[in-house]
């Protein structure tokens, strides 16, 4: 664990420099970096060259796709061994770690560096602060600590309890310290070591960030409990379900944007449920009507059961959706159970099995038994 | 409700519990015809979406029948059937809905007895309870 000293008090050039500096010395071939376009996208880029670093945002406030919905795209297949960085934020290397144990990211192709996130902004709030000119991320990493509760943040990132890197191979911290002045590094694996060759990673990690990220998480955890709790109340039998996804278009955007609903082909767009007017008319029969568009609590739920031991709450459903159901607030809750049963946490670690896949044989033994 | 019959739907592995309940009927066992049985080749295949299927279009009830655990077929299926049950009794619960409806049970196919009190159990107890909800609820 090393310290980095932020020159100029500008921790975000400073790490821009750190990661120009593993491209030009061939450590890393190229990183996926958040970047903030002169365009005004918020976006993500992949930087080879490292004088391109300068468009990197490290610290960007805002997250329009999660990062490893990118990374299933481009690192399915084999590339040469640890050669491109992935920078990622606490939820998107959690989504990553689900991925490469779903076979779906080349483990070996890629470096996680993690970096600690208080949160990003809602869409609305972000286009009001990147008119503050290119620091902003650093006001946001540093100044504005009352922004870590603001209502201005995505509903995800206001209850979201993990906010440092899990699985990494290296981790770039800064929560609870004074990132005007230094940033905090920490090799998780031999990967992550190969980068940080040159600090002196002998150092105890500061007991500021863990006090501050201990904090954090209760005052999160807190305000987690109780919009779950408000959930529980309503959510009683199938009219209230219905109505939790009364505004559903059906138009499967959720699942689009979701980083570890990962086929390749949906069931939903297989022709498995695809039936003649004849079958539909049956279908009516049996209540008398049946919704048009067919099978939205369907499709909720079932993408439930194949997701949630996976499920990293990163709330990007709901950014998504077209018609404003609040999708985060049930995927919490529902994940968090199902994970519970289990004794599993996604995104945690990389040895820990999939609930799904794995299975003992002396457990769960009064299931399939009757009672 | 005394002249209410539960629908049920049932997933049959087809290498114990079908063939339990096939020795049930070629041994002249009673037992009420409420459950429609479909055959799979292994409780293991059986994706929640069915299951959901059947439950979100008015069925009363879902039932799963397998081999025992450490007498699968295919080695493990059933192990993967008891997880996944697992996980779907959860969402059902902290969704709202009645897990109760869902069935999971271990029937060989020495088992026709067993198999023929199961379904009567299951069938009973759906009486209990009463039509689903999703009998009337048609905008899911």
């Amino acid at each position: 664990m090393a310290m980095l000293k932020v020159k100029a008090k500008n921790p975000s050039r400073t790490l821009r420099e750190l990661f120009a500096g593993w491209l030009s010395e061939g450590r890393l071939s190229a990183m996926l970096v958040p970047v903030m376009a002169k365009s005004g996208a918020a976006t993500l880029a992949l930087v080879s060259d490292p004088a391109k670093m300068a468009e990197a945002a490290p610290l960007l406030p805002a997250m329009a796709v999660n990062a490893a919905s990118v990374v299933h795209d481009i690192a399915r297949q084999k590339g040469e061994a640890g050669r491109v960085g992935l920078l990622l934020r606490p939820c998107e290397m959690r989504a990553v770690v689900e991925l490469i144990k779903l076979r779906q990211v080349d483990a070996d192709g890629v470096v996680l560096v993690g970096i600690d996130c208080p949160g990003t902004y809602k869409a609305a709030g972000f286009r009001e602060v990147r008119t503050k000119g290119e620091e902003f991320d650093n006001e946001h990493a540093g100044g504005q600590r009352d922004y870590y509760d603001s209502p201005n943040l995505r509903t995800a990132c206001q209850v979201c309890d993990s906010s440092a890197p899990s699985a990494f191979d290296v981790a770039v911290g800064f929560l609870g310290l004074d990132p005007d002045k230094e940033l905090w590094l920490e090799a998780g694996t031999d990967k992550g070591r190969v980068l940080l060759e040159g600090f002196d990673l002998t150092g105890e990690a500061p007991a500021a960030r863990a006090k501050y990220l201990e904090a954090l998480k209760e005052r999160r955890l807190k305000k987690a409990a109780g919009t779950i709790e408000k959930l529980d109340k309503v959510m009683r039998g199938p009219e209230k379900l219905v109505g939790y996804f009364a505004d559903c278009l059906n138009c499967h955007n959720c699942m689009r944007v979701c980083p570890v609903c990962y086929c390749h082909e949906c069931f939903f767009n297989s022709s498995t449920f695809q039936r003649g007017l004849d079958e539909h008319v049956r279908t009516a029969k049996r209540k008398g009507l049946t919704r048009m568009p067919s099978e939205t609590l369907l499709f909720h739920l079932t993408r439930m059961n194949h997701m949630m031991a996976s499920c990293v709450a990163c709330g990007i459903c709901e950014d998504s959706c077209p018609a404003g159901v609040g999708l985060l607030p049930l995927f919490k809750k529902v994940s968090r159970n199902v994970q519970a049963e289990f004794g599993y946490v996604s995104g945690r670690s990389l040895e820990e099995p999939l609930p799904l896949v794995a299975f003992r044989e002396d457990e769960f033994q009064a299931v399939g038994e009757s009672e | 409700m005394a002249d209410f019959e539960p629908r049920i739907v049932g997933f049959l592995c087809n290498w114990c519990t079908y063939a339990g309940a096939d020795l049930a009927g070629t041994s002249r066992m009673q037992y009420p015809p409420n459950m429609r049985p479909i055959r799979v080749m292994c409780s293991g295949s059986v994706d929640s979406v069915y299951l959901l299927r059947a439950l979100l279009e008015g069925a009363d009830g879902v039932f799963i029948g397998g081999c025992h655990p450490g007498d699968c077929h295919y080695v493990s299926g059933n192990y993967k059937a008891r997880r996944r049950m697992v996980a779907f009794k959860s969402i059902l619960r902290s969704v709202g809905l009645d897990e109760d409806r869902v069935w999971l049970r271990w029937i060989s196919a020495a088992e026709g007895r067993k198999f023929a009190d199961t379904i009567t159990a299951m069938t009973d107890e759906l009486k209990r309870k009463g039509p689903s909800p999703f009998r009337e609820q048609w905008d899911v």
